[in-house]
C-alpha cells in the first residue's frame, strides 16, 4: 500500500522492459514492465485485477492506468499505455532503465472471489484489453476455481491488436478465443466486424457466466446491449470505466459519475449499478 | 425613456418568428440592484423582459457563449437566428463581433435599446445597504429612485451611475434591426482622464499597485468569460498542450493572465465594463484595458465596435501603420 | 465549557496577548475582505458581515505544494504543513465553521489528506456570531444558524461594548485563558441569547430541503436546468467562493532544475474540468455542469456522507454575475414534475 500518511506521494519504479504493442505513432500502445526502486515496497504491496495506479513522470504529471498484470504475475507490474496527450507522450519517451512514478493501488477491483465457480467471458476492444488481461491471467492461474474461460477481442486492424502473442498462449491452453478486426485484411482468416457484432456471432450462453467488457464507450454500450439480448442479466455484466482523474483517491472531485467516484467507488462497476445512474449513459 | 410594454411587444413578435431560436435580454433578478440575463425561447416568455437602470449585463456576451455541439447523424444543424436586446455599449460588442466575423449579420436580430445609464451596484450598496429582495430603480431627472424592501429612497444620478455610463458616448445602439424606443441625447465625453491620472504614478508605484491587485486574483476567469470579445474556443490561458500560463495562483501567473488578456483585447475592447463589474475581488480591470484603448486610439486612430465595415485592427495591415514592417 | 467576556475596545490587546499563535482574521484590501494573518492587532475589527473569499483558504489554500523534486533525481520531498505551529482563526462565521465539518468528511474518507488535516488540527476556531445576516443568507435551512456552534472551539457575541465568549472545546478554553479573559455574568449570556434570537428573525430566505436529495436524480433529463445554465458564464465564482466546495487540480511545475507538484482550486464549472485527452467531454455544456454542481451538493454528497454540501452562506448568490440563484434552482426543482423529464 502506498504511504498511508500521505496518499499523494508516489513510488519510484524502474522500467525493466518496454515495448510497443502497436506500430509507433500517435495513439500507439506501449507496454511497460516495472519494478519498485525500493524492493521493500513489495512487502506491503497487494493488488487485485481491476485496480489502477497513477503512473507518471516527475515534472510532467500523472494519469490513471489500470494495472495490466494479475497479482499472480509476481515481482513486477505491467502498464499498457496509449499515447494521447502530455503525460502519455512523456511516458512513451521512456525505455528500459528509466524510472517513472507509480501511485497505487487505487480503486476497487473485479470481485474475483464472488466469481469463483463461474464461467468467465472477456470482451475487449483495442486498448480496453489492458484491464481485462489481469482478469484473464488470474483465472488462468487459478483454473480449478473457475469454469470455462472465453476471450473475445477486436481492434481496428490486426496491427492494432494488443498482447498478440498472448492470445496464442490462451488458445494453446484450450481457452476459447475469438479475434476480430473492423475491416477486411489480406491474410486475416478470423471474424471481420466490430466487437459487438463478434459477440452476437459467437453468441455465448449466459448460463452461470460473468461477462467482463472494456473498450471505447461506444463498444461498452453496444456490447452491453448485445449481452442483454443474449440473456445476460445486468448483474452478470461488469465493466471498468474511465474519466479524467487527478488525485485518484476521491478528493479532487472531477471523476464522478453521479454520486460514484470512478477512481474510488470504481473503476469496476456492474451494469446493474450503472443502470441506476442517469449520468453513466449520458 | 423605454416603454417596457413596447419592448415586450417587439420581443414577442421576434420570438414568435419561425426562424428565431432564442432572444436574449434582461429580466428581474431574484434580489438586489442588478437584473438577471434572460434567455428566452418562447414568445410567451416575453412578459418577463424588463428595461431599467438595473440592466447591467451585456446580452451580446451570451451570443458567443452558446455552445455548438456536433450535430448527431441524421439531424440538421439548427440555423435559426439569435435575437438580442442591446444597449448602446452592448451594441458595440455586436459590431465588433461582426467585424471579426464571429457570426454573420443575418444570423442575429438586434433590437436596439437607447439607454440613459445603469446603476453601479457597489455604489448603491454603499449608499443604501444590501438587500435580499429585488430592487426597482427608476430614473427621474438627475436622480435615481429606488424601491428597496418596500421603502422609497433616492440618490443623485451622478453618484450612482456606473463609471462607464458617466463617460458614455454611445447611448444609442450602433447596429440594430429595430429600435424599441426613441434615441437619446449624448451626454458623455471621454478624454481618458483616468488613464492619464494613473500614468502619473512612477513605475515602482504602478508595480506596487498592480502587485496588490493581482495578488487578490483567484483566477475564476469571470472577467474573461463575461467579456463579449473573449470567445476563443480554447483560451491560451487554459491550454495545457503546451501550457503557457500556470494554474497556480501566485502573483506572477495572475499578472501574466491579466496582461495577456489586456493585450488580446487591444483594439477589441468595447468598454462595456462587465469585466470589472463581475470581479469578486474588485480588481480594477478596466483601468488596464482603457490604457490599451487609449493607446490604440492615439497610435492608430482606431476605435473598435463603432463601424461594422471596419477591419479588425491587429489582423490587418495598412501601409500607413507606424511600424516600418508588417512584423 | 466556559463563559468569558472582554471589553470590545480591548480587542487589540486580547488578540495581541496570544504570542504562541498565528492569528488569522478578516483583513480588507479596498472593499474586499479575506482572512489574513494578523500583523497589527489593532487592525482586527468585528465591523464586517463576511469575507468575500471564505476561510476555507486557511485549511485548503488556493495553491499549495504537495511535494518537491529536482530534475534528474527521484527523491521526493513532501511539503506537509508543520502542525506544531498553532493557529487561531478569529472571527469566523458559524456557517464557514460548519463548512469545515462537511468538507472534513470527504477529506478523511478512507485516505487521509495530510495537508488539510494538519492545518485543520492545528487551528483553533473562534467564531463570531452573526447579528446581521448577510443578504441571501439561508443558513437556518441547512441546520446552521447565527449562533450555531458546529465546528467551533469558541463562539463570540459582539454585544456592542462587551464581547461575550462562550468556549465550546478544551482548545477554545485554553485560548480564552491565554487571552486573559474575565468571567462573564448572566447578563452577557442573556444578551447573547437575545442577539441570536433577533438575528434569526432577520434571516429572510429559506428552502425546505426535505426530499430534494432524493428528487434531483429523477430530474436529470428535465429541461428546467436550462433556465439557469443558459446564462451561466462557466466561471469559477460560485465554487471558489463556496466554503464547502473543495475540488482541485494537480499540476507539476518546473523552474530550471527545481520542480514541485502543486494542487490548486479547480471548479466543475470549467469545461476543461472533465475533458478527456481524447477530446471527449462527459459534461460538454453548461447545462450538464450546472446540473452536476447542484446535484453534487444537494444529492450526491448527502448520499455518501449524510449531509448536504451547502451551509447557506449566500456567497454564490451574492457574487454570481448573472443571478443564478441556488434557492431559485432548488425551488424550481421542487416544483418540477419528474415525469415531465421523460417527455423532454
Amino acid at each position: 500500500m502506498m504511504d498511508e500518511s500521505n496518499p499523494y506521494l508516489p513510488y519510484i519504479v524502474n522500467i525493466e522492459d518496454a515495448w510497443y504493442e502497436t506500430p509507433v505513432g500517435d495513439r500507439a500502445v506501449k507496454t511497460f514492465k516495472v519494478n519498485f526502486k525500493d524492493e521493500k515496497v513489495w512487502d506491503t504491496w497487494s493488488h487485485k485485477p481491476g485496480n489502477c495506479a497513477m503512473v507518471g513522470r516527475l515534472g510532467i504529471g500523472e494519469s490513471m492506468f489500470c494495472i495490466s498484470s494479475s497479482p499472480t504475475e509476481e515481482g513486477y507490474l505491467r502498464f499498457s499505455i496509449m499515447q494521447a496527450g502530455k503525460v502519455t507522450s512523456a511516458l512513451h519517451d521512456l525505455e528500459a532503465g528509466d524510472t517513472m512514478t507509480v501511485r497505487g493501488p487505487l480503486g476497487n477491483s473485479f470481485p474475483m472471489e464472488e466469481w469463483e465457480g463461474k464461467n468467465i467471458l472477456s470482451i475487449g476492444g483495442g486498448i480496453g484489453q489492458a484491464p481485462l488481461r489481469p482478469v484473464i491471467n488470474y483465472v488462468r492461474a487459478n483454473k480449478d476455481k473457475y469454469g470455462n474461460l472465453s476471450v473475445l477481442y477486436g481492434a481496428r486492424t490486426s496491427d492494432l491488436h494488443c498482447f498478440k502473442s498472448e492470445f496464442q498462449e490462451y488458445q494453446e491452453e484450450g481457452t476459447e478465443c475469438h479475434l476480430a478486426i473492423d475491416i477486411e485484411e489480406e491474410g486475416w482468416k478470423n471474424f471481420v466486424g466490430f466487437v459487438p457484432d463478434l459477440l452476437l456471432d459467437v453468441a455465448p450462453s449466459p448460463d452461470n457466466t460473468i461477462a467482463v467488457t472494456c473498450g471505447p464507450p461506444i463498444l461498452i454500450k453496444f456490447v452491453t446491449q448485445g449481452l442483454e439480448r443474449l440473456g445476460f442479466t445486468a448483474d452478470q455484466i461488469y465493466t471498468t470505466l474511465e474519466e479524467r482523474m487527478k488525485c485518484g483517491i476521491g478528493k479532487c472531485g472531477r471523476c464522478n459519475v453521479g454520486s460514484l467516484y470512478v477512481c474510488k467507488d470504481g473503476p469496476v462497476f456492474s451494469y446493474a449499478t450503472l443502470k441506476e445512474i442517469p449520468e453513466a449513459f449520458a | 425613456m423605454v416603454d417596457e410594454t413596447i419592448l415586450r411587444e417587439k420581443a414577442r413578435e421576434v420570438l414568435a418568428r419561425d426562424d428565431v431560436r432564442r432572444l436574449i435580454g434582461w429580466k428581474r433578478g431574484t434580489y438586489g440592484y442588478e437584473s438577471a440575463p434572460a434567455v428566452l425561447k418562447d414568445a410567451s416568455q416575453a412578459d418577463e423582459l424588463i428595461f431599467d437602470p438595473t440592466c447591467v449585463q451585456n446580452p451580446a456576451s451570451f451570443i458567443t457563449l452558446e455552445e455548438k455541439l456536433p450535430v448527431p447523424r441524421g439531424q440538421d444543424p439548427d440555423t435559426r437566428k439569435v435575437a438580442v436586446l442591446v444597449k448602446g455599449c452592448d451594441s458595440r460588442a455586436v459590431v465588433q463581433q461582426l467585424v471579426e466575423k464571429a457570426y454573420t449579420r443575418d444570423g442575429v436580430i438586434v433590437l436596439g435599446v437607447p439607454c440613459t445609464g445603469v446603476v453601479d451596484r457597489r455604489k448603491a450598496q454603499k449608499m443604501f445597504g444590501d438587500t435580499s429582495e429585488p430592487v426597482m430603480i427608476k430614473e427621474e431627472g438627475d436622480k435615481f429612485v429606488f424601491i428597496i424592501d418596500g421603502e422609497t429612497r433616492e440618490g443623485p444620478r451622478a453618484e450612482l451611475l456606473a463609471d462607464k455610463c458617466v463617460r458614455c458616448r454611445f447611448p444609442n445602439p450602433l447596429v440594430y434591426d429595430e429600435l424599441v424606443a426613441d434615441e437619446v441625447a449624448v451626454w458623455g465625453a471621454d478624454e481618458f482622464a483616468d488613464v492619464d491620472e494613473f500614468e502619473k504614478m512612477s513605475p515602482p508605484e504602478k508595480w506596487k499597485f498592480w502587485e496588490e491587485q493581482f495578488s487578490k486574483c483567484i483566477r475564476c476567469y469571470s472577467c474573461r468569460n463575461v467579456c463579449p470579445m473573449c470567445y476563443c474556443l480554447e483560451c491560451v490561458v487554459t491550454k495545457q498542450k503546451p501550457q503557457w500560463t500556470r494554474r497556480s495562483t501566485d502573483v506572477s501567473e495572475n499578472t501574466a493572465y491579466h496582461i495577456q488578456r489586456a493585450w488580446h483585447l487591444s483594439g477589441r475592447c468595447i468598454e462595456c465594463g462587465e469585466c470589472e463589474r463581475v470581479c469578486p475581488v474588485d480588481i480594477p480591470i478596466t483601468t488596464l484595458n482603457r490604457k490599451m484603448t487609449r493607446d490604440v486610439k492615439e497610435l492608430f486612430s482606431y476605435e473598435p465596435g463603432v463601424d461594422v465595415e471596419a477591419e479588425p485592427l491587429l489582423s490587418c495591415y495598412n501601409p500607413q501603420d507606424p511600424e516600418e514592417y508588417i512584423m | 465549557m466556559g463563559d468569558y467576556k472582554f471589553a470590545k475596545d480591548k480587542l487589540a490587546e486580547v488578540v495581541g496577548a496570544l504570542k504562541d499563535y498565528e492569528v488569522f482574521a478578516p483583513a480588507a484590501v479596498g472593499d474586499v475582505l479575506r482572512f489574513k494573518e494578523v500583523e497589527d492587532a489593532s487592525s482586527v475589527s468585528f465591523d464586517f458581515k463576511n469575507t468575500n473569499v471564505p476561510p476555507k483558504e486557511l485549511m485548503f489554500p488556493e495553491t499549495e505544494t504537495l511535494f518537491k523534486f529536482r530534475v534528474g533525481k527521484t527523491d521526493i520531498e513532501p511539503a506537509v504543513p508543520d502542525e506544531s505551529k498553532k493557529r487561531l482563526v478569529f472571527g469566523i462565521r458559524p456557517c464557514d465553521a460548519m463548512a469545515y465539518t462537511i468538507v472534513e468528511k470527504l477529506y478523511s474518507w478512507d485516505y487521509p489528506d495530510p495537508y488539510f488535516e494538519k492545518r485543520r488540527e492545528s487551528s483553533v476556531l473562534f467564531g463570531l456570531a452573526c447579528s446581521e445576516p448577510v443578504p441571501n443568507c439561508f443558513c437556518t435551512s441547512l441546520g446552521g444558524g447565527p449562533g450555531s456552534e458546529q465546528g467551533l472551539d469558541a463562539l463570540m457575541f459582539d454585544l456592542g461594548e462587551t464581547v461575550y465568549v462562550k468556549t465550546i472545546t478544551d482548545a477554545g478554553d485554553t485560548v480564552a485563558k491565554a487571552m486573559g479573559l474575565e468571567a462573564a455574568a448572566d447578563a452577557e449570556k442573556k444578551a447573547a441569547a437575545a442577539q441570536e434570537k433577533d438575528a434569526l428573525g432577520k434571516i429572510k430566505r429559506s428552502i425546505d430541503t426535505e426530499g430534494i436529495p432524493e428528487k434531483l436524480p429523477s430530474l436529470y433529463d428535465h429541461p428546467f436546468w436550462e433556465q439557469f445554465s443558459d446564462r451561466c458564464l462557466s466561471c469559477g465564482i460560485c465554487t471558489f467562493l463556496c466554503p464547502t466546495c473543495h475540488c482541485f487540480d494537480i499540476q507539476d511545475e518546473m523552474e530550471a532544475f527545481d520542480g514541485r507538484r502543486a494542487r490548486m482550486w479547480d471548479t466543475c464549472m470549467f469545461p476543461e474540468y472533465t475533458l478527456h485527452t481524447s477530446g471527449h467531454n462527459p459534461r460538454p455544456t453548461r447545462k450538464e455542469r450546472t446540473r452536476n454542481r447542484i446535484s453534487h451538493k444537494y444529492s450526491y454528497f448527502p448520499e455518501k456522507f449524510d449531509v448536504i454540501a451547502c451551509v447557506g452562506c449566500g456567497r454564490c448568490i451574492n457574487y454570481c454575475p448573472v443571478n443564478i440563484d441556488i434557492l431559485d434552482i432548488l425551488e424550481k426543482s421542487k416544483q418540477a414534475e419528474a415525469k415531465e423529464a421523460k417527455t423532454a
